[in-house]
């Protein structure tokens, strides 16, 4: 008797997933019918809906280089899978073309599709939660504005569980509401404006906050960094440890307007938000971003120590790295970056550094004229140890860090999966 | 300043004192007295001073205008001057089959770009030699071998025309 009481439980589950699959067809069919919306918007409409594209860096996601503009088809490589960025133009098979400014403000804030599918949170919504319903009404009317693009999105590449996309309503009902504490103290104007435009729509703490077991970004290290996020780490920038590596105000909004700074270059993925999202923004904006990265009382920028040269790691040194970036360690504008005092060397955290000596970089194009040279990896130049004695060089001489870095930490990174 | 011993073109150099960090390819033109390789950008872009260099991993092209000579201490380098025959008093009997190539192809004008040219179609030969690829993706090859070269002149399809021709002369680079 028992084993058919069994029996009759999974039975039960079975009509009832059934039942299930057989709703939520039949609700997705008939949601994505309804009208093809049209909207009518203002030049000025138009040109602040751009503008919010921008600052919300839609683009990174939702443009592919070599495909039509918002018509998806960006990769976004996760713990879970790859989820690729979808189709937002006013296509009404594959884009958002049906959805109404309701339907699209419950998207973006809520992740959750027009037809009642769930969004992966690679769709930052938990950041765009905060959204105003102004600002998402003016990116609405931007987008349906936008030539509609018959291009199907691609399919996600994404494991069980996840690929059941009703676990993320369990997911949203955990992590989804969580407030994101501010990264730094302030109150002004500008660090308000500042909160909204980093925290909401820059939503930089999607890659830069750490994140916990099941993704869900840790919302009481806001803005501390994440390794996880890919081959390349991204960094801490809380203000104290913006301020360790060197950096201040004007210098932030150097890197943000422009993409160079004397502490860094940007690269990687920041250099598509540097081109995308943070060059386009006024002055004011990107000025209101850095007084939140640093406070309302920014924390005075730590010199870099000198430096004395003589030590195991100096002549790989001078043999493999300053024929660009100097004996001195001091760069070459538009090819190398200054080495001395540079934000990646001057960082508690070596990822970076190493992962960089290994890998290399390829070419930058920065907005405006500026360019950095590819530079070569030396992971066959460089064996775990020499490699060790020439970042942990480069740390102390020209970084003023402690030399901690040991031949292991080089060899995880070397054999990471990228 | 240490003591460097270099061996290049099958001749051993030196020991001579060096600065620490002073690049290969000054130490090449003021200390040896080998000109041939060129000294271009000065940052590693126009691969006009790639030399060849023959160790466990070669035989490969490295940038000798960002690469100290230090760091060539214990290999093998070939320069633009090793190429061709010569006789007991040291006189050109006959170019490599690369140089002749782009001798017969008109493949440069002012020449600068060449040293390096020279060196990269040596080691793409050389490659192949090892690890024949197959006819459809000879084009590709060649681009990829000398794409990261500069030429100012324009001379890059008679640099690719004169590789392509050599490549299909020489016995045993193309699968059949």
């Amino acid at each position: 008797m028992k084993q058919s009481g069994w029996k009759r439980v999974v039975l039960a589950l079975a009509i009832v997933w059934a039942a299930w699959w057989l709703v939520s067809l039949v609700a997705s069919w008939w949601s994505g019918r309804g009208p093809v919306q049209r909207v009518d918007a203002s030049p000025q409409q138009l040109a602040l809906g751009r503008y919010l594209v921008e600052a919300a860096d839609c683009a990174a996601c939702h443009s592919a280089p070599g495909r039509a503009a918002f018509a998806g088809g960006v990769p976004l490589h996760s713990p879970f899978g790859t989820i690729y960025g979808t189709n937002i133009t006013p296509d009404p098979d594959h884009g958002i073309g049906r959805y109404t400014a309701d339907d699209f403000f419950h998207a973006v804030t809520a992740g959750e599709a027009r037809d009642g599918h769930q969004l992966y949170p690679a769709m930052p919504y938990v950041s765009y939660k905060t959204m105003t319903r102004a600002d998402s009404d003016a990116i609405y009317a931007f987008l349906m504005n936008q030539p509609a693009v018959k291009q199907a999105n691609l399919d996600n590449d994404v494991r069980f569980p996840a690929n059941i996309r009703a676990t993320l309503l369990g997911w949203n009902l955990f992590f989804a509401g969580a407030e994101a504490t501010p990264a730094s103290p302030g109150s002004s104007p500008a660090w308000q404006r500042g909160r909204y435009l980093v925290e909401t729509l820059g939503h930089c703490g999607e890659c830069h906050s750490p994140r916990k077991l099941l993704g869900q970004i840790d919302r009481s290290q806001p803005l501390e960094g994440n390794k996880e996020i890919g081959r390349f780490a991204a960094p801490d920038i809380t203000p104290q440890a913006l301020a360790a590596r060197g950096w201040d105000g004007a210098s932030l909004n150097r890197y943000l307007a422009t993409g160079v700074a004397e502490q860094a270059v940007a690269s990687d993925e920041m250099l598509t938000v540097v081109n995308l999202s943070t060059s386009r923004l006024i002055p004011e904006d990107v000025e209101a971003m850095t007084v939140y990265l640093l406070g309302d009382a920014p924390p005075a920028p730590v010199a870099a120590a000198p430096a004395s040269a003589g030590s195991p790691g100096h002549p790989d040194y001078l043999n493999l790295c300053a024929g660009c970036h100097g004996q001195d360690g001091n760069g070459v504008p538009n090819v190398s970056v200054s080495l001395r005092a540079n934000s990646s060397v001057r960082d508690a955290d070596p990822h970076n550094l190493i992962v960089v000596m290994l890998d290399g970089l390829p070419e930058h194009d920065f907005p405006g004229l500026a360019r950095m040279q590819d530079m070569p990896g030396f992971a066959a130049d460089l064996d775990d140890a020499r490699a060790a004695s020439l970042v942990n060089w480069l740390r102390r001489e020209l970084g003023g860090q402690s030399t901690n870095v040991d031949a292991a930490a080089v060899r995880d990174l070397r054999h990471q999966e990228h | 300043m240490s003591t460097l011993t270099l061996n290049i073109n099958g001749k051993p150099y030196g020991p001579i004192d060096v600065p620490d960090g002073m690049m290969l390819v000054d130490v090449l033109h003021e200390y040896l007295g080998l000109t041939g390789t060129r000294f271009g950008c000065g940052q590693g872009e126009c691969r006009a001073c790639t030399v060849i260099v023959d160790d466990e991993r070669g035989p490969r092209e490295v940038r000798s205008c960002i690469t100290g000579a230090h760091y060539f201490a214990d290999k093998k380098i070939r320069t633009v001057e090793g190429h061709a025959k010569r006789d007991e008093k040291g006189q050109v009997t006959a170019l490599s089959p690369v140089q002749q190539a782009f001798l017969d192809n008109f493949s440069f004008q002012c020449g600068y770009c060449t040293p390096g040219f020279v060196n990269a179609a040596t080691v793409l030969l050389e490659r192949l030699a090892k690890t024949p690829v197959r006819s459809d993706e000879l084009e590709a090859t060649i681009l990829e071998a000398l794409n990261p070269h500069l030429c100012r002149c324009t001379g890059y399809v008679r640099y690719y025309q004169a590789v392509k021709q050599l490549v299909l002369a020489t016995p045993g680079l193309v699968k059949t």
